[in-house]
């Protein structure tokens, strides 16, 4: 049996907008979406804001109705089998909101362990083990509202655990936490999933996708793009080179020129205090670095670098460089 | 079925218990309890006097105490689905294996109980301020009326709750249905002066039975309290299988529309 399994899903959501004249808009988060994950997937959804990643989640953790095509979960219909599913599956989606404020961390836990039903037998041992997880313990019994938003997540996590399930569904877990918070959770993802759990998670940070996933789907615009393991992805942008070139003053002629060139593929530009970044992919970069360096002339290269494509690179030649600025 | 009840009876107890800890720390239900109660007293026991009808005064303390009973479960029928979807935790209670009225229950109850400090200063303010005898006759019977009226009148809210599941204003809509839901069931004033087409609806209302429930083992009306408890039990389970069947209707609805979040 897979544990997802996806079939010509497709999503639309209507909403009205103004009081006296309304009218009808509708929004396709979704569509023909197909995608199977086996047992003890660790498997990733990446994509921008606003690509159905949370949509997606929603839907197979039973809060949402597709508005076409049907998804399993343990080989349980998501839409009318949820009496059966819903002990079995974990939810935890990203950001501080979801939790009682006003309550300890513990008696969070511990009031979903009622709602999921685990005989309280079974709850006074586990939640002291899930609290240590993720590194609760201590502060196990203050009230939430106190927690940093590392620990909220980590919170989030350990409740998500409390039934047991099969399969974990994580949106976005790290959004928003600081590197040191957000590796602390990724280890605790990992380790869940090498004690058994199928573990779905959405994310739009390339490196966390490919440092946990075993298998990822990109989405854009409610539409998977591709489904491969990250490095067959990276192989995407095998043959390229990146060429970083740090400068100041670059003018839209010269960034013109330079995406104009024959041997670019794509050009990224960050700005920073005035300085900025050039990401230049390109085949034989190398090679080519003193023509990028002379249509640069009058912008003040300061530095210049090359270096083996990333994920992420591989996800800017598949979406677009605009898929970066979400 | 013995653990299943169990494991239901445990969900209820513990939502009564998150939402009290909850409350302790909200002020905004501190005037619920405390300040309504006192003015609910002060206008319905002033009506009563300035009209002459001193012997009226019980009648009126019963009503201002249901008023505030009421006024003080209304917030778990609205605010509290209000408060959830806010909060980010509809969506989880509802994802999970517990069917949603029953977390109302509990949350419902505690609020309920809660409330029973509103009651206490109604009749605090109707004994001080208007230095009327408070002279219960069936002392046992009023007890057990007391907490029926409670829980039916929790029961009530539920039905109204699940249906608030719908709508990003519950609040707004409960308070809205104050001052009727207070006329129909002869809080306000007694329901003789109701005309008769209005009466079927007020016999459904759980608050109607509650306060006649209280006022006949208070020795106001010659009916038997008892067989009005009775009454109040079955009224409370239809509306509990009522709640049931409403919510599952409700669920469909807002899965489909995606409407448990706040966008
Ligand atoms: N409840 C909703 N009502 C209306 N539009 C929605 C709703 N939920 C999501 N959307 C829209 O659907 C699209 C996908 O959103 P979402 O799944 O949240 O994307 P992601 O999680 O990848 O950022 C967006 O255009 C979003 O505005
Ligand atoms: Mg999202």
């Amino acid at each position: 049996m897979t544990a997802i399994k996806i079939e010509n899903l497709g999503r639309i959501f209507s909403t009205t907008t103004g009081t006296i004249r309304r009218t009808r808009k509708d929004i396709t988060a979704l569509e023909n979406i197909n995608l199977v994950v086996e047992p003890g997937e660790l498997f990733g959804l990446l994509g921008p804001n606003g690509a159905g990643k949370t949509t997606l989640t929603r839907i197979l953790s039973t809060v949402l109705l597709p508005s076409s095509g049907r998804a399993e979960v343990l080989g349980m219909d998501v839409v009318r089998d949820t009496k059966k599913l819903r002990p079995r599956i974990g939810m935890v989606f990203g950001g501080e909101r979801g939790l009682y404020w006003r309550l300890s961390g513990r008696d969070n836990i511990q009031y979903f362990a009622d709602l999921y039903l685990v005989p309280p037998e079974v709850s006074r041992k586990r939640i002291p083990e899930l609290l240590d997880l993720v590194g609760l313990t201590e502060r196990a019994d203050e009230r939430v509202e106190g927690y940093s938003r590392g620990m909220k997540q980590k919170l989030h996590i350990a409740r998500g655990l409390v039934n047991d399930p099969d399969v974990l569904f994580l949106d976005e877990p790290t959004i928003g936490l600081d590197p040191i918070a957000a590796r602390e959770l990724r280890a605790v993802i990992l380790e869940m999933n090498k004690r058994g759990k199928t573990i779905f998670l959405t994310s739009h940070y390339m490196y966390e996708v490919d440092e946990l996933c075993q298998r990822v789907a990109v989405v854009n615009k409610g539409k998977i793009a591709l489904i491969d393991t990250p490095s067959a992805f990276k192989t995407m942008v095998a043959d390229l080179e990146v060429v970083e070139i740090e400068c100041r003053e670059v003018s839209p002629e010269a960034l013109a020129r330079l995406r104009a060139h024959p041997r670019v593929a794509s050009v990224t530009m960050e700005n920073h205090e005035g300085a900025q970044s050039l990401q230049i992919q390109s085949p034989g970069g190398v090679e080519s670095i003193p023509e990028f360096v002379r249509i640069l002339e009058g912008s003040q290269v300061q530095k210049v670098i090359t270096r083996q494509p990333t994920l992420e690179d591989a996800y800017v030649k598949l979406l677009g460089r605009e898929a970066l600025n979400s | 079925m013995i653990n299943r009840l169990r494991s239901v009876l445990r969900v209820i107890a513990g939502s009564f218990t998150m939402q009290a800890k909850e409350r302790a720390t909200n002020q905004f239900f501190v005037g619920t309890l405390l300040v309504l109660p006192i003015i609910f007293t002060l206008l319905s026991v002033g009506t009563y006097l300035y009209g002459g009808k001193g012997n009226f005064g019980l009648y009126a303390v019963i009503g201002a105490g249901m008023m505030g009973v009421w006024n003080a479960n209304l917030w778990t029928s609205g605010r509290i689905v209000e408060g959830e979807r806010r909060g980010g935790t509809l969506s989880m209670l509802i994802a999970s294996p517990t069917p949603f009225p029953i977390i109302l229950v509990g949350k419902s109850l505690s609020n309920a109980f809660a409330s029973l400090i509103s009651l206490v200063v109604t009749f605090a303010t109707g004994l001080i301020a208007f230095r009327l005898e408070l002279d219960i006759a069936n002392p046992a019977a009023f007890i057990v009326s007391l907490l029926l009226t409670l829980i039916s009148m929790t029961c009530f809210g539920l039905v109204l709750g699940s249906t608030f599941v719908l709508t990003r204003n519950a609040g707004d809509f409960m308070e809205a249905a104050n001052y009727p839901i207070f006329i129909l069931s002869g809080l306000m004033f007694p329901l003789t002066i109701l005309p008769a087409w209005l009466r079927p609806l007020s016999s459904i209302l759980a608050p109607t039975w509650g306060n006649l429930a209280l006022g006949a083992s208070a020795g106001l009306v010659a009916d038997n309290p008892w067989l009005i408890d009775l009454y109040l039990i079955g009224l409370s389970l239809a509306y509990l299988m009522i709640a049931q069947t409403l919510f599952k209707k409700v669920e469909y609805l807002v899965r489909r529309d995606g409407s448990m979040e706040v966008f």
